[in-house]
């Protein structure tokens, strides 16, 4: 069923710049919504290093991945922007008048004045499990946004990260069983996790690989092998957290400029050479680019100010300090 | 700031960081894997999968191996035996398939 948004800017891309883009669109009185391929706010941040210290954001001396997403999206939620998670952003059509009109994958029509592509690295796929995949959300998932489908269930997972290691712990307490699964014995997550994981009911089992899964309807076993040897575990879930791959997807059709693939050049407003769409952050390419978190900030509070120009020219560019005004 | 492969790599190709890479930048050598400096985006996925150790970030390399920053970026600058041109930045691994050759301070390195 396909439904209309209709908000002064479009934000492709909730990843912190994106989700700082948002809070400077509301502060500038701009309507916004948000669309992320992820199922949540954060972008490469939260798919790839939630747990992560980041020294480098100004103000922070350190801070955890997760907690800056949380305070951005507290940020800009004075604002209230709506967030169209979960889809992904395919089809661009511009009218002469400068309306615009994106389309996503599940038919949402997203009206807008404006566009800012603030996408990092490309749209994240999860990585798919070799074995099984014709079992996605018939007992196999890539996400786990509702910990409560799980309840009682046996419950297996595969991977050796954050995402694998955080849902074996939130999944432990309500499960009847948890069995975590990874092909090599060391593990990315970060350690104090794994030592939690270690210390709960959930059995780690190394090096050892997903080579059958097996139900009528839905998934009811799967075969692991251990070193060669073969064994079956009871899985009513089996939850697949084996990374991410990233590409542009289908932002490389909407007719911008892309160069390497993966960056889409901007003039000094972060304008693309698309009239109404800008760009912030790593996706972002002008000479002298750094690629940082910190710079990303800067470009998308310019790519605002620069959109708020132009879909209101009787606008001011600056903005005047946030200081001097109080949030609603 | 790329992460870069060095000698522990060769005659092992585990290919673990092939497998955790987001943007497919790790390429197939005959002997060795080699990481796109231009490709790559400094994630660090790679580097503690690696059963052999051999990944670090370029400025972190360790001395002896100093010359494999270098040689990380030459797969894909400089034309490798048999081929036309460079690889360049063909933007991901798993379309392009093994190249199946090696630069020259790879190709004559000792077992």
């Amino acid at each position: 069923m396909s439904t209309a948004v209709d908000v002064d800017v479009l934000i492709v891309g909730a990843g912190p710049v994106g989700l700082y883009g948002a809070y400077y669109a509301g502060f500038r009185g701009l309507s916004v919504a948000l669309i992320d391929s992820l199922p949540e706010a954060g972008g490469q941040v939260t798919a790839m290093y939630p747990e992560k210290l980041i020294f480098d954001v100004a103000g922070f001396p350190a801070i955890k991945g997760r907690e800056l997403v949380a305070g951005l999206v507290a940020q800009a939620a004075a604002f209230e922007p709506r967030y169209l998670l979960g889809r992904q952003a395919v089809a661009l059509q511009q009218q002469p008048d400068g309306a615009m009109v994106v389309t996503a994958d599940d038919g949402t029509a997203i009206n807008c004045r404006a566009v800012i592509i603030s996408g990092g690295i490309g749209t994240f796929t999860p990585r798919p499990l070799p074995a099984g995949g014709e079992y996605v959300n018939r007992g196999l998932f890539y996400f786990v946004p509702s910990l409560a489908e799980h309840a009682g269930r046996d419950i297996v997972i595969v991977g050796g990260g954050d995402s694998a290691f955080d849902w074996a712990l939130n999944l432990e307490p309500i499960a009847r069983s948890v069995t975590l699964v990874h092909r090599r014995p060391a593990f990315r997550a970060h350690a104090h996790t794994v030592a939690q994981v270690r210390a709960s009911r959930t059995e780690i089992i190394t090096p050892a690989q997903v080579t059958a899964v097996r139900g009528v309807d839905r998934v009811e076993e799967v075969d692991i092998s251990i070193d060669g040897e073969s064994r079956t575990l009871p899985a009513q879930t089996l939850i697949a957290a084996l990374g991410f791959l990233a590409n542009l997807g289908p932002l490389k059709d909407w007719g911008m400029t892309v160069v390497a693939h993966r960056h889409i050049p901007v003039d000094t407003t972060m304008l693309t050479d698309l009239p109404g769409v800008f760009a912030a952050g790593d996706i972002a390419d002008y000479p002298g680019k750094v690629r940082l978190i910190a710079v990303g900030f800067g470009e998308v509070a310019t790519a605002v100010n620069n959109a708020a120009v132009l879909i209101d020219p009787s606008a001011h560019l600056f903005p005047g300090h946030s200081s001097d005004a109080v949030p609603a | 700031m790329p992460y870069v492969i060095a000698a522990p790599c060769i005659d092992v190709t585990d290919k673990s960081c092939i497998e955790e890479c987001p943007v497919d930048c790790i390429y197939e050598g005959d002997r060795k894997l080699y990481i796109n400096p231009k490709e790559c985006i400094d994630c660090g996925a790679c580097e503690p999968v690696c059963p052999v150790e051999a990944i670090s970030q370029d400025r972190r390399v360790a001395a002896e191996y100093g010359e494999h920053v270098a040689d990380n970026a030459a797969f894909f600058t400089t034309t490798l035996p048999g081929r036309d041109a460079p690889l360049g930045n063909p933007g991901g691994a798993t379309a392009l398939g093994p190249v199946g050759v090696d630069t020259e301070l790879v190709a004559g390195s000792e077992t």
